[in-house]
């Protein structure tokens, strides 16, 4: 398939995946919306590195996927930490760091 | 570099067309879901959906590793928070700010929409047009990712590894119980 349409596809999960981080208010979904952004992001670095014959790109979408490991993981902790803290994991009510 | 642009195939549209509607969907279904569950089902499918896009762009080793990594590791890391968590909304749309979010995604859906207008009036140059062949006849498998990664990007993937180590570690300390974080010294 030409390029021009996993880009497209590309830019289309990311604009889901940022509506996702905007909209919802349950830290969860916050999470999962920002891993959309991440496959969205490697997705259009597969892209361009198959058009450029270039497999840098494959290598850069791979530490894009151990960031997005490390990421899940301290983001899943603090959210864990906050509902033991708070009960509650509603992030249009959680503004405070104190307990 | 002079690519050869060859119409795709009738296979190949079907499954890019299949493959891209999987990953839409499973997107839209995982940020409208009410219940995390059924959330994190519709992710995994995304991220499978977006490994078989990887594969028909040759992308052989990352396919493998988003099916291991994204859809086994890290939805299981989910899986496990939201069987902690187990939180269900009434509200799952934040009600407070909406016009300011409302018009956040407004004003970036415009500027994707430039973007993918952009994309689609440079669809003939080099970069984006069609490689039927891959170009070189490893691309994209362990054997070539794997020279790369162990010569010209051994600093980025031993630093990498110490920022995963970090995460580990941190990981571990933020998500303790309370009554057990502060003893650490008596051990």
């Amino acid at each position: 398939m030409p390029g021009h349409f996993y880009i497209l596809v590309s830019l289309a999960l990311f604009f889901i995946g940022t509506t996702g981080v905007l909209m919802r208010r349950n830290a969860l979904f916050v999470l999962m919306s920002v891993e959309l952004q991440l496959a969205a992001g490697s997705l259009a670095l597969v892209a361009f590195s198959r058009g450029l014959g270039d497999q840098r790109g494959h290598v850069v979408a791979f530490f894009v996927m151990a960031l997005a490991a490390a990421e899940a993981a301290i983001g899943l902790a603090i959210v864990v930490s906050i509902y033991r803290v708070n009960r509650k994991i509603d992030l249009a009510t959680i503004d405070e760091l104190r307990n | 570099m002079n690519l050869a642009t060859a119409a795709p195939t009738v296979l190949e549209k079907i499954a890019f067309f299949v493959l891209a509607a999987g990953v839409l969907g499973g997107a839209l279904v995982t940020i409208t879901r009410k219940s995390a569950v059924g959330a994190l089902i519709a992710l995994i499918a995304t991220f499978c959906a977006s490994a078989g896009l990887y594969a028909t762009l040759s992308a052989h080793f990352l396919a493998v590793l988003q099916v291991l990594v994204y859809a086994g590791a890290i939805m299981v890391l989910f899986i496990f928070a939201v069987m902690i968590v187990s939180h269900d909304e009434e509200h799952p749309i934040a009600l407070r700010g909406l016009f300011v979010r409302t018009a956040g995604v407004l004003a970036i859906g415009y500027l994707f929409y430039r973007t993918a207008w952009l994309v689609v009036r440079e669809r003939t140059s080099d970069v984006l047009a069609a490689t039927a062949p891959p170009p070189i006849p490893d691309f994209g498998n362990v054997a070539a990712i794997g020279r790369l990664l162990f010569s010209d990007f051994l600093f980025p993937f031993e630093a990498i590894s110490l920022l995963l180590l970090a995460a580990v570690v941190g990981g571990v300390v933020l998500a303790r119980p309370p009554q057990t974080r502060n003893d650490g010294g008596a051990v």
